[in-house]
């Protein structure tokens, strides 16, 4: 069988090529996946850097920007204080100036001027306050600032007015000698919320804390600080050490391009993923073409290995597929069979009626599932015994797309079919004829003796008297009264022994009913059938209806029909096989109208004269191993009826037998007893 | 003489009486074993012909086993054996005609043709007899005897004889008288037809 698969290019699974191939993308994509994976992290740690960098120069930027704030007070604090030693500044003007000071720097919160034995001389606000009024750390910074004659801040303290502050103390020294104190004071808070801008404050949360990190005040205008970047700067002011921490509100990077990134990266996972499932799935269905290419190689191995052939036809009967084994066994080659439509090349003409007709049974779907018999016919002429099996050939949507056979050659189960039913009959048969055979034979053995007996006394006899007439010598009368005494008892003997043999002969009763043709051809078809397959004879038979029945002994006339017929049969031996027909026909006797005849017509090699002569005479046969008794029984039978047996030539070719029997008339009522009598009532 | 074997007593009678009627000299017996015993006590080499009508089927001695006996004893040229077979036995009678036995005879006969057939037998049977007598007696000759034998049956006259021979005619008249003594013929007529 020709293989329909396209070619396709030998697929290992996976071969070292293949795996190379694979292998590069794979590795590519897993470059660009960790690539995916690392930028993230590195961006996110260089902006971490960056941002940590960034708060680091703000704060360097903020400290600087309060320092210089806070230097510039000083300056400002420190020319008020020589002005005032210089005695330009006091009264009013002092406290104009101190009160422009403060509305200029809203950090300090408030100018004192005290004098030398610190009592307040004047202040910008109400606040009356005296030395000793000052907190203790204030207070210990101005003697310190006394002492060291620089101006000196104090460390973070409340004073009696409340808040935590802090004060600058500025001695001022004429001529050497303490002469009085400004003190600037700065709200702790001030310094925060009034010297650190507020895009700085925004972004983070400044605390001022001394140098043992103990809070002194903490501004978070935009929020608290995430503690992820922090700076710490020393701000150290005369006097006075302090830490500014600030403390940034943004939290780590927040990965949201790595989001992205993530959803990349799951895509990418979700590629390999998919690569490797596509891998999987064109693995597997390599391996289903394989699995597949096995399958079709296999089933066409059992094809064409099959003893029993395939046939498969299309819903118009045009064959399209026939395995090797149908090919061989009608001798064809495939090519002659596949596309043909019938009449098939392998149909046996004379079977052709009988393809048709179920042809078109099969065409109507009337077809029998147990598988039918029938002939093929091969190239070489010669006739083959098939048993088909056919059923529906459906596609995978159920739709019915043609018919699909199976044929197989039973020459050798009917031959062996054929020797058990030979079997079978001559065990019948035998049953039948041992007793005619014992008959004949015991007859022949024990009838020979007295027979050669009475001959010899006889021929003696004869000679005897003979001998009178020649040589005129008398004969004893004695002797020949002997022979002759002897005759007589060996005729005896013989006719004992006939008499003896009679008792074994089992003479049936015949039994007469109404049958009609019909019934008897049919009761012996199955027979006949058998009888005509073993030949390869088809047999027809042309029964009219509608004939009247026959006052017949049905086993008596079976025994006929089945002796003509199997003797029609086989004189069609060696004919040629078309003309292996036999025919059984009835009708009635157009002479006398009251005779059903039936005729037994075959092709056969037909009756030459001087066989007919003999044909109907008891133990005269044609066949090597007949008795002979066939014809002549028929004969018997049918005439024990009231019939006649005869024979004439086939003018094509063959003999017809023909017996007829008298037909039952409609108006004569009879009734049969099991005796064997008949009744009459109209007798006619 | 017709001998006749056969089991069956109707078998033995009616043939009897068939040979009686034919003129032809018969004895039956009803067993192979009888016709032994009494052949034992028949001289060997008698004149008269002899012939056996056997049946084939016999109880005890068969037919063929009979004849076999007659073989062997050597006499199957002095007592042609003629047998009667049934159907079935036909090869088997076939077979003893390839080893010297007369005839056979399917039954049923034609009676008659048998008597022929047993006649014929006899005649052989007689000339057998004849033939050995007549070896016999040349046998007896010597080999003298024997060279004026071959010349007197050449046609030749004493003289010439003598003259062959080298012998004196009286010789050659002592010889042919002995010849003629030993052979039983009285003329060299008789002598030639004897030896023919």
């Amino acid at each position: 069988m020709k293989s329909t698969l396209p070619r396709s290019p030998s697929f290992g699974f996976p071969s070292r090529k293949q795996a190379w191939r694979w292998l590069l993308p794979l590795f590519l994509a897993l470059l660009f996946v960790t690539t995916l994976i690392w930028l993230p992290l590195h961006e996110k740690h260089q902006e971490t850097i960056e941002r940590q960098e960034q708060l680091i120069a703000d704060s360097l930027w903020v400290e600087q920007t309060i320092r210089f704030q806070l230097q510039r007070n000083e300056e400002s604090l420190g020319l008020i204080g020589t002005e005032i030693v210089a005695g330009y500044l006091n009264g009013p003007r002092l406290a104009d100036r101190m009160e422009r000071l403060i509305r200029d720097n809203h950090e300090i919160h408030r100018i004192i001027e005290l004098d030398a034995h610190g009592k307040l001389l004047s202040s910008t606000d109400e606040t009356l306050i005296s030395y000793h009024d000052l907190s203790a750390a204030s207070r210990r910074a101005a003697e310190r600032a006394r002492a060291t004659r620089t101006p000196l801040y104090s460390q973070p303290a409340q004073d009696i007015s409340g808040p935590v502050m802090i004060d600058y103390q500025v001695p001022l020294f004429s001529g050497g000698k303490y002469v009085g104190s400004i003190i600037a004071s700065y709200l702790a808070s001030s310094i925060l919320d009034d010297m650190v801008p507020w895009w700085f404050a925004q972004d983070n949360e400044i605390a001022l804390t001394d140098m043992n990190d103990l809070l002194i005040y903490k501004r978070a205008s935009g929020g608290v600080g995430r503690d992820v970047y922090t700076h710490t700067r020393a701000l150290n002011l005369a006097g006075l050490s302090l830490k500014l921490k600030t403390n940034s509100i943004k939290s780590a990077p927040k990965l949201l391009p790595s989001l992205l990134v993530d959803i990349v990266i799951l895509l990418s996972f979700g590629l390999v993923w998919s690569l490797i499932a596509l891998w999987r799935d064109i693995n597997r269905r390599l391996a289903a073409e394989t699995a597949l290419r096995e399958q079709i190689t296999f089933r066409a191995a059992m094809e064409n290995s099959l003893v029993t052939g395939m046939r498969a036809r299309d819903l118009d009967g045009r064959i399209t597929y026939v395995n090797p084994a149908f090919a061989q066994m009608v001798g064809m080659e495939i090519d002659d069979i596949v596309g043909r439509l019938p009449p098939m090349p392998y149909w046996a003409p004379e079977a052709v009626d009988e393809y048709q007709r179920r042809f078109s049974q099969v065409l109507a779907g009337t077809v029998t599932p147990q598988g039918f018999e029938t002939i093929f016919q091969h190239a070489d002429g010669r006739r083959i015994p098939v048993l088909i099996y056919e059923s529906p050939l459906v596609d995978d949507t159920g739709k019915q797309t043609g018919w699909m056979g199976s044929i197989l050659d039973i020459s050798e189960r009917k031959r062996i079919e054929d020797l058990n039913r030979q079997q079978q009959e001559k065990l019948q048969a035998s049953a039948r004829l041992a007793t005619m055979g014992e008959i004949a034979s015991t007859l022949a053995h024990e009838l020979n003796q007295p027979l050669a007996a009475i001959s010899s006394y006889t021929t003696g006899a004869l000679n005897m008297l003979e001998w009178q007439h020649d040589d005129a010598v008398p004969t004893e009368a004695s002797s020949l009264t002997h022979a002759f005494q002897m005759v007589r008892t060996q005729a005896q003997r013989a006719g004992q022994i006939i008499r003896s043999v009679h008792t074994f002969v089992k003479k049936r009763e015949p039994t007469r009913e109404a049958v009609t043709i019909k019934e008897l051809i049919d009761s012996v078809m199955t027979l006949v059938e058998l009888q005509a397959q073993k030949y390869f004879v088809a047999v027809r038979t042309g029964i009219p209806p509608g004939l009247p029945p026959v006052l017949a002994d049905r086993v008596l006339i079976e025994q006929v029909l089945l002796n003509l017929t199997r003797n029609g049969i086989e004189s069609m031996q060696a004919v040629a096989p078309d003309k292996r027909v036999l025919q059984i026909t009835a009708g009635l006797d157009d002479a006398t109208s009251t005779n059903i005849v039936v005729s037994v017509i075959d092709q056969g090699h037909g009756i030459p004269p001087e066989v007919a002569e003999r044909l109907y005479s008891p133990f005269f046969s044609t066949k090597a191993d007949g008795m002979g008794m066939g014809l002549s029984i028929c004969r018997t039978a049918v005439e024990f009826h009231g019939g006649t047996l005869t024979h004439s030539d086939n003018p094509q070719g063959g003999t017809v037998f023909r017996f007829s029997l008298p037909a039952l008339q409609k108006d004569l009522i009879a009734t049969t007893m099991p005796s064997g009598e008949k009744t009459q009532r109209n007798g006619k | 003489m017709l001998h006749i074997v056969d089991d069956e007593e109707v078998v033995r009678d009616s043939l009897l009486w068939l040979a009686k009627s034919r003129g032809i000299q018969a004895a039956a017996y009803d067993s192979g074993k009888a016709f032994l015993t009494a052949l034992d006590g028949v001289g060997r080499g008698a004149p008269q012909g002899q012939c056996v009508l056997l049946d084939v089927r016999m109880p005890e001695i068969s037919g063929i086993a009979l004849f076999g006996q007659l073989a062997a004893r050597g006499l199957a040229q002095s007592f042609p054996v003629i047998f009667l077979t049934g159907h079935g036995d036909v090869p088997m009678a076939v077979d003893t005609l390839k080893r010297g036995a007369f005839d056979f005879f399917e039954k049923p006969f034609n009676d008659n043709k048998l008597m022929d057939r047993v006649q014929e037998a006899l005649a052989a049977s007689e000339q057998a007899a004849a033939n050995a007598a007549v070896h016999t007696r040349l046998a007896a000759l010597s080999s003298r005897e024997r060279e004026v034998l071959d010349l007197i049956l050449d046609g030749n006259m004493n003289k010439v004889i003598a003259d062959k021979l080298g012998i004196s005619m009286r010789t050659v008249e002592v010889h042919r008288a002995h010849i003629f003594d030993k052979m039983n013929v009285k003329t060299a007529v008789e002598l030639a037809r004897l030896l023919k």
